[in-house]
């Protein structure tokens, strides 16, 4: 008897206890609601400001032009100014003012490794420029030298190009040079970037203890599922301090090898801020979507992480692999 | 089910009490074991570290005397040669004392004239990637030749050498590398190199015709080679450390026999773990041969020195690298210089990480002898909690006590070739 009143009891506070959690999760909701009208109502706000922002870009790109009178006159086009379209992006007029470039990256800032930037392109005197040949290259110049991967250029229409595989292989200073080529008209601009730091190094992040539930599986799927990629030690276990190569093997998502892949291939420690000791080379050993990355090496024991970047079919996409060096 | 219950709960105090009868009998005996404890990870660890991981000398591609005995015979002469200086007063061993673990005692190195650097231990250099402080050779025979030419440590040159390798060591030289041209002056000027800090010697290189300096250089890279030979040798002999990981491998667990004390043991544990020493100090050399840039104390004279970051541009295009046509590898094994980090931002400042073999043994410390106590070096590392490499931060003075003492435990005898018994 006793036994069935106890029953009872805790199923009476397990129901309690489910509908104070509804309670909450209604609660939860109406919230959620409420923040999505007021993120409305800011967006709205928004355009407004960005509406008269985007006169005062325009108002200085005219006073720009006024500076530059000369040079606009002589190409014979009217009011010169710079488009911005997002707050959070970087404007830039060519040299020769015949274009208004628009960056857009991420937080603003590139980083050490493999970026992926969008580019508006804007005829100086207003308008979208489609159709126009975008190249773009990294370059170090303290260095005097950019780097062995192409940037891969893809039209999105309304004057929008995306950038993939910009890949920036130290810290430092770099610069994007970007080149607008269109009916017989080349035009360049320079953005700069004083300071590029290794990918999630700030400051906070040093010394984070890695995640419990650390992935250390060699077999898994890119981060937007485009390609599947397994990793082999050449030789057995890796080993501290050695040189040595991997193998690789990409296919895509419905298990097709693939062997023309732009591979690059970045390393970095998490909890101490610093890359790879060595620059890894990847060949294509042109069969059964196998690559061979020469060069590995680890030179602390612990926790690290090695991002394979993977360019083929028009598709960028990359992928994490953790390893515990010993 | 309600028996079984109240049998349980019942159990609970006959458990306990056995549990504190246990603990009564044993107490004494665990605790000490503790400090000598080791679970797998920390004995993985520990085996990582010890001596008999080391291996074979590794295979020099780049020279195929390395291994060969007559060479470094040759290349001990070499090594203690007092001729092969400007004052004949200096050889290799001046700043590498075979009494003082190949290195020397002082905070710079002095040969000609003082040097911006500290000489490095030599015990177990074969098995490094890169020599010098900076690794600014990819060999350990290109690194012989270094100092040779250098104005503040040999003071002489390329064509000197071998003027006096054909002089005094002809025969030992043709036995081992075949016919030696005669090296007179009047053929060959004393002192030719190719510098840019001598004028006077490079005008001399530069009017020498090529054959002549292909043969003077093909000598020179024979005695780096020889050399090289001989420094190979210098190995670290089993120190108590050693000894102690074989104790635990072994399962040894009787305190009073353990080759290394409490305090010793406890000084291990944070080595390998809250102190992350292993992260730069790891294998049996206790250096994973790379560069890093601790932020120590800049000379308050000169130019800062630049490190690893002024060297490889250097090593990338030196005369006497791996891929250099003096070199015997095949390409394709010269592959810490194929696979080069150039990204010589990242190095600005960093220096190599020297062996811990018996550190205790010779100070000063660091690549400029910034500290003359290991006890300053450890009380740097705990300084400098932000450097994310080092993370020493939160040791305590006893702790810092526990570290040196287990850093006196790397200390053991070198053996190297010995002279041949006549």
């Amino acid at each position: 008897m006793k036994r069935i009143l106890l029953i009872v009891g805790i199923l009476f506070f397990l129901l309690a206890g489910c509908a104070a959690k509804e309670e909450q999760t209604t609660g939860w909701y109406e919230e959620f609601k409420k923040q999505q009208q007021m993120k409305e109502m800011e967006a709205e706000h928004g355009q407004m400001e960005a509406g008269q922002m985007q006169e005062t870009a325009a108002e200085h790109g005219h006073m720009e032009a006024g500076q530059m009178e000369e040079s606009a006159a002589e190409h014979g086009h009217g009011e010169v100014k710079v488009t911005k379209h997002f707050d959070e992006s970087l404007t830039k007029l060519t040299d020769n003012n015949l274009y208004s470039l628009e960056l857009v990256v991420p937080d603003k800032h590139l980083k050490m490794g493999v970026n992926t930037v969008e580019i508006i392109v804007h005829h100086a005197t207003g308008g979208d420029v489609a159709q126009a040949e975008l190249t773009v290259t990294p370059w170090m110049p303290s260095m005097d030298h950019g780097v062995m991967q192409k940037p891969v250029v893809t039209e999105r229409g309304g004057g929008l190009y995306s950038v993939d595989n910009v890949v920036l292989s130290m810290t430092g200073h770099w610069q994007l040079q970007v080149k607008v080529a269109k009916d017989d008209k080349e035009d360049t601009a320079v953005f700069d970037f004083p300071e590029v730091k290794a990918m999630g190094h700030e400051h906070a992040m040093m010394h984070a203890p890695p995640p419990e539930d650390l992935d250390f599986s060699t077999m898994k799927m890119t981060a937007t599922d485009a390609f599947h990629v397994t990793y082999q030690s050449i030789g057995g276990q890796i080993r501290i301090n050695r040189i040595h190569s991997w193998e690789l093997t990409i296919k895509d998502a419905a298990g097709e090898p693939i062997n023309d892949a732009t591979v690059t291939v970045v390393g970095d420690m998490p909890e101490h801020g610093h890359g790879l000791p060595t620059e890894p080379k990847v060949s294509t050993m042109g069969v059964g979507g196998f690559y061979r990355i020469d060069g590995m090496k680890f030179t602390m024991p612990g926790w690290w992480v090695v991002t394979i970047s993977i360019m083929a079919n028009g598709v960028h996409d990359s992928v994490s692999f953790n390893l515990n060096i010993l | 089910m309600r028996k079984l219950i109240l049998g349980v709960i019942g159990a609970l105090p006959v458990v306990s009490f056995f549990l504190a009868i246990i603990c009564i009998i044993y107490p004494a005996e665990t605790l000490a074991m503790d400090q000598h404890s080791w679970n797998n990870q920390e004995k993985a660890i520990l085996r990582s570290l010890w001596l008999g991981s080391l291996g074979p000398l590794p295979v020099d591609p780049s020279n195929k005397y390395s291994d060969n005995p007559k060479a470094a015979a040759l290349g001990r002469k070499f090594f203690f040669e007092d001729h092969f200086s400007g004052n004949q007063k200096v050889s290799c061993a001046t700043c590498h004392r075979e009494d003082y673990f190949f290195t020397d005692n002082l905070p710079l190195s002095h040969g000609m004239d003082t040097t911006p650097r500290r000489s490095m231990p030599l015990m177990g250099v074969a098995y490094n990637s890169w020599f010098f402080w900076d690794g600014r050779t990819d060999s350990l025979w290109a690194q012989a030749l270094g100092p040779i030419e250098s104005k503040l440590e040999h003071g002489i040159s390329r064509t000197m050498s071998a003027y006096i390798i054909s002089k005094y060591y002809r025969k030992e030289y043709e036995n081992l590398f075949g016919p030696l041209p005669e090296f007179m002056e009047d053929a060959f000027p004393q002192h030719a190199r190719p510098a840019l800090d001598d004028p006077e010697a490079l005008k001399a290189w530069v009017l020498m015709t090529p054959e002549q300096r292909e043969e003077v250089n093909k000598v020179y890279v024979n005695m780096g080679k020889s050399i090289a030979a001989f420094v190979r040798t210098i190995v670290p002999q089993p120190s108590p450390f050693d000894r102690y990981v074989e104790q635990i491998v072994a399962g040894e667990t009787i305190t009073s026999r353990m080759a290394l004390t409490d305090d010793e043991a406890r000084g291990l544990r944070l080595f390998i773990g809250k102190a992350k020493c292993t992260n730069c100090h790891n294998g049996p050399m206790f250096t994973n041969s790379d560069f890093h840039n601790l932020g120590l104390p800049q000379k308050e004279k000169g130019e800062p020195d630049m490190g690893r970051a002024a060297a490889i541009t250097g090593v990338l295009r030196s005369e006497f690298n791996c891929l250099s046509k003096y070199s015997d590898a095949h390409p394709n094994d010269c592959l810490e210089l194929r696979f080069i980090d150039t990204s010589d931002k990242k190095y600005v400042g960093a220096f190599k990480t020297p062996t811990l073999r018996s550190v205790t043994e010779r100070p000063p410390y660091m690549h400029a002898g910034q500290f003359a106590t290991l006890r300053e070096v450890l009380e740097f590392y705990r300084s400098q909690a932000d450097n994310p490499e080092l993370g020493h931060k939160g040791l305590t003075d006893k702790e810092l006590d526990q570290l040196e003492a287990f850093l006196h435990t790397l200390s053991s005898p070198v053996s190297s070739l010995q002279a041949e018994v006549k």
